[in-house]
């Protein structure tokens, strides 16, 4: 009944009081003065992925048992989900909602599960015009590989120029297997090329071809090259001391490397606890000095967590100061240091204890200390303080189609923000090329409030490992796969925050009937909807706002 | 995820004159959702007589029998009756009226039906006051409440009456409680009411976000944290003997406070005013438990 009913005399009224119509006609939409809106938020666990994988609603599909469906989701924020779930420190799950409720979800854990699930899937690749612009990309590490995959997906001819002998830069060389295993690693590279990239192994640029080479053959260029330069230690005897990164490259080549029993790893990074896990596989018995404590330590807390599980040792509160040798032996002479006043980086700054020196007896020491990206074959354009790229002529380089990007720009970080700048500089590449201005980033506006009244506490999935002790005899992965039914379950617990499952609960609470369920979507009658809020207020991830209704 | 169940239809018509945030109109959409086209629904002066809308219209899609305020049991005894007499035992009657016409100028009325075991179900939607007519006390209204009859210097002396307790002392088949943040459990049991024979009765907690002086989207949470708080308890009690507890499961209460501070009409409680308060609930609580392990 749209109208109301106008009797013009009482013989056009019924005999008695009856109804004759429903109520219709009354729009009660006009009392309302907030107006409740579906409008999908963005969820913490999205927000801090560096690749911004949408990972609510791969999680629904996983819940759902679509992996294929999952897989296909991932590729299109991240070519590496095979990599990532293995070695993406996951920021994701710090931010995961479902932390302050009962434990975060274990995202990594299902990213790896879809990928093996996958492992033999071929991306599909649509027919798409291709374009006649040429990009280089210098280092084939995740920067570059996320790069040359988005803008290889759009057509450009990508050619991806490579010092070693295999492509994957840090990933091939650095990352020991017992983390990466290198089939998945191979697999992940070989669907990139059939986008049409090419790879140019055993190429380094500024050896066997000139950076302005470079730059006279392609529209842009991306240098993606890294940060492989070891930090020296400045002391007396530092020749007696490995390189921890080339000693990880060495061994991940397949080289053998005589360590002797005890191994001395100094640096507390992600690189130190490489040299310390690989060097348990090797047999030694690996101690790790480190200059602050263990709060401080820069590498990754899961990494240092497995290194000690493993058997490593570890010296607080100690640097050397010099290393002498001694019947084949070495000799560390340290000092003990404390914790002072924060630094730049906001850690305690270690100072030494005066006539707190000792020594420490070793077979092999390695130096790892950190790295710097080496861009000495663009000196002329550029410096480096304190490990960060600074350019002499601001934005000069972009302007002539140079990028930058990676640990080559930004020192170490991880293999998830090294894919960010990729994806990143793909980016603008485009506008670069197109002549536009690259878009801005979009970041979280609206805070998710999750109402847990409608959620029962699980607990998380443990990732299954291998023994300690079959660990420690070979470089096979540590950590197993979880299976299907575990993913599933496991992806069931996801909050989907800011992303409707049509759960229904807007529909169940509308005390005014005025919500449609409408094949598993939602529609609101304005005409009706009073504007009470309770829909926004009873939806369990913050779909729903309410907006100001326009006087 | 805990995800809701509810039949599809739609009894209840847009365009109703509750308020923004009616527990009332959540209660009555939930109980036609249970029951289904055949029901007659009649209803004594209170907030449906005129959430149903003026004549010549109704927003309900079965029959209403508005009737005067003390009678919605014997009212709905005699459309039984007729229906009785017409051979049809298919149609389900159910008188739908507030606490001021159940708790006091109804309750002889509904004592008569339920002495006799009339064929009905009886559902009361409790809004704790004459919200209607303008926030006036009854005897539902809870202890130390303000309303506009019982101003903040002299609040609700009295405890809310024990209407469940009351009518188990019928004796009737079936007395449950439900409200509005427990849709499934609400729909179970107006279900299960309709399945028996005689007189069946629900008390239904529905928030009334003007008359509790509470924001209107808080409608749902404040049902459901009056049952996490054991202000009102989810039980049902078959033929005055058997007591079920439902809801809240858990051991552990949330303190009353979590409920009264979200409420106007309790804003001038002082710490010992609530202390009082979670004493009188502490012991309700006790001795329901009592009564449901001595009937296991």
């Amino acid at each position: 009944m749209k109208k109301p009913i106008v009797f013009t005399s009482e013989h056009e009224m019924p005999p008695m009081a009856v109804s004759l119509a429903d109520m219709g006609h009354n729009r009660t939409g006009s009392w309302r003065y907030l107006r409740p809106v579906y409008s999908e938020k963005l969820a913490p666990c999205k927000n801090a992925c560096p690749v911004g994988n949408d990972i609510p609603r791969i999680l629904s599909l996983v819940s759902q048992g679509r992996y294929e469906d999952a897989w296909r989701l991932f590729r299109e924020t991240s070519p590496l989900p095979g990599v990532c779930g293995r070695v993406c420190y996951h920021p994701c799950e710090s931010f995961c909602n479902r932390k302050d409720f009962d434990e975060a979800l274990s995202i990594a854990a299902i990213e790896r599960f879809v990928a093996d699930a996958c492992f033999d899937l071929e991306d599909r690749i649509p027919e798409r015009p291709k374009r006649s612009e040429k990009i280089a990309i210098v280092g084939s590490g995740p920067a570059g590989l996320a790069c040359a995959y988005f803008l290889a997906k759009d057509g450009y001819a990508v050619t991806v120029f490579e010092g070693a002998s295999q492509p994957g830069g840090m990933l091939r060389l650095g990352i020991p297997p017992y983390r990466l295993p290198r089939a998945v690693l191979d697999r992940e590279i070989e669907l990139i090329a059939r986008w049409g990239v090419e790879f140019r192994t055993n190429t380094r640029v500024g050896q066997d071809i000139s950076l302005e080479k470079l730059w006279e053959q392609h529209n842009a260029v991306f240098i993606a090259t890294g940060a492989h330069q070891s930090r020296a230690l400045n002391i007396p005897g530092e020749e007696f001391a490995l390189t921890g990164l080339e000693f990880l490259k060495a061994v991940n080549a397949g080289k053998t490397i005589a360590l002797g029993k005890r191994v001395l790893i100094i640096g507390g990074g992600n690189t130190a606890m490489d040299c310390a896990r690989t060097a348990l596989r090797l047999g030694a018995h690996p101690i790790v000095v480190y200059r602050r404590t263990r709060e401080e330590m820069p590498a990754i807390a899961e990494e240092i967590e497995e290194a000690e599980h493993e058997g490593t040792q570890f010296e607080f509160l100690a640097a050397p100061v010099a290393i002498r040798k001694l019947n084949g032996k070495l000799e560390v002479q340290c000092i003990r240091m404390k914790l002072g006043e924060p630094d730049a980086s906001g850690r305690r700054r270690p100072v030494p204890i005066p006539s707190s020196d000792f020594i420490m007896y070793t077979d092999t020491v390695l130096k790892a200390v950190g790295e710097e990206p080496d861009l000495a074959f663009l000196s002329e354009h550029l410096e480096t303080s304190e490990g960060i790229v600074i350019e002499r002529a601001q934005g000069m380089l972009e302007r002539a189609g140079i990028f930058i990007g990676g640990d080559a720009q930004t020192g170490p970080s991880t293999v998830a923000q090294a894919m960010r700048s990729g994806k990143e500089v793909a980016q603008k590449i485009k506008s670069f090329l197109r002549g536009e201005r690259p878009p801005k980033a979009t970041t979280l506006e609206e805070a998710v409030r999750v109402n847990f009244n409608y959620f029962t506490h699980r607990p998380r999935v443990a990732t299954p490992q291998l023994a300690v002790s079959e660990r420690i005899l070979s470089f096979a992965e540590t950590k197993r796969a979880i299976s299907a039914e575990q993913a599933r379950v496991e992806a069931s617990r996801c909050f989907s925050c800011g992303v409707c499952n049509s759960c229904d609960n807007c529909w169940v609470f509308c005390p005014d009937a005025a919500i449609a369920r409408i094949n598993g979507h939602y529609e609101i009658n304005y005409d009706f909807c009073k504007g009470c809020g309770v829909c926004a207020e009873e939806c369990p991830r913050s779909v729903i706002s309410l907006v100001e209704e326009e006087l | 995820m805990r995800n809701f169940t509810l039949p599809e239809r739609e009894l209840m018509g847009s365009g109703h004159l509750g308020c923004q945030g009616c527990g009332g109109a959540l209660a009555m959409r939930y109980a036609l959702k249970a029951l289904g086209e055949k029901t007659i629904v009649v209803i004594p002066a209170c907030c449906w007589t005129i959430i149903a809308g003026p004549f010549p219209y109704t927003s309900l899609k079965v029959p209403v029998l508005h009737t005067a305020f003390e009678t919605a049991a014997v009212a709905a005894s005699g459309v039984r009756a007729a229906l009785d007499i017409q051979g049809d035992t298919e149609t389900t009657v159910l008188a739908w009226a507030g606490d001021g016409g159940t708790f006091d100028i109804g309750l002889q009325s509904l004592s008569g039906a339920a002495e006799r075991n009339e064929n009905i179900i009886y559902i009361c939607y409790d809004n704790e006051a004459y919200m209607n007519t303008g926030i006036q006390r009854s005897g539902a209204t809870p202890f130390l409440a303000w309303t506009t009859t019982t101003p903040e210097k002299t609040p609700k002396s009295e405890p809310k009456k024990d209407i469940m307790a009351i009518m188990v002392a019928h004796r009737i088949p079936y007395a449950a409680t439900a409200t509005v943040a427990y849709p499934d459990d609400f729909i179970r049991k107006v279900q299960k009411a309709k399945s028996i024979y005689g007189t069946k009765f629900l008390h239904v907690l529905a928030p009334c976000p003007p008359g509790w002086k509470a924001p209107s989207e808080w409608a749902i949470k404040l049902s459901r944290l009056a049952v996490q708080t054991r202000v009102f308890p989810l039980y049902e009690v078959e033929n005055g003997e058997r007591y079920t507890l439902n809801e809240p499961k858990d051991d552990t209460a949330l303190p009353v406070s979590e409920y009264l501070k979200l409420q106007g009409r309790f804003s001038h409680l002082t710490e010992k005013d609530i202390q009082a308060i979670q004493d009188l609930i502490d012991k309700r609580w006790q001795r329901l438990l009592r009564q449901v392990r001595e009937s296991a």
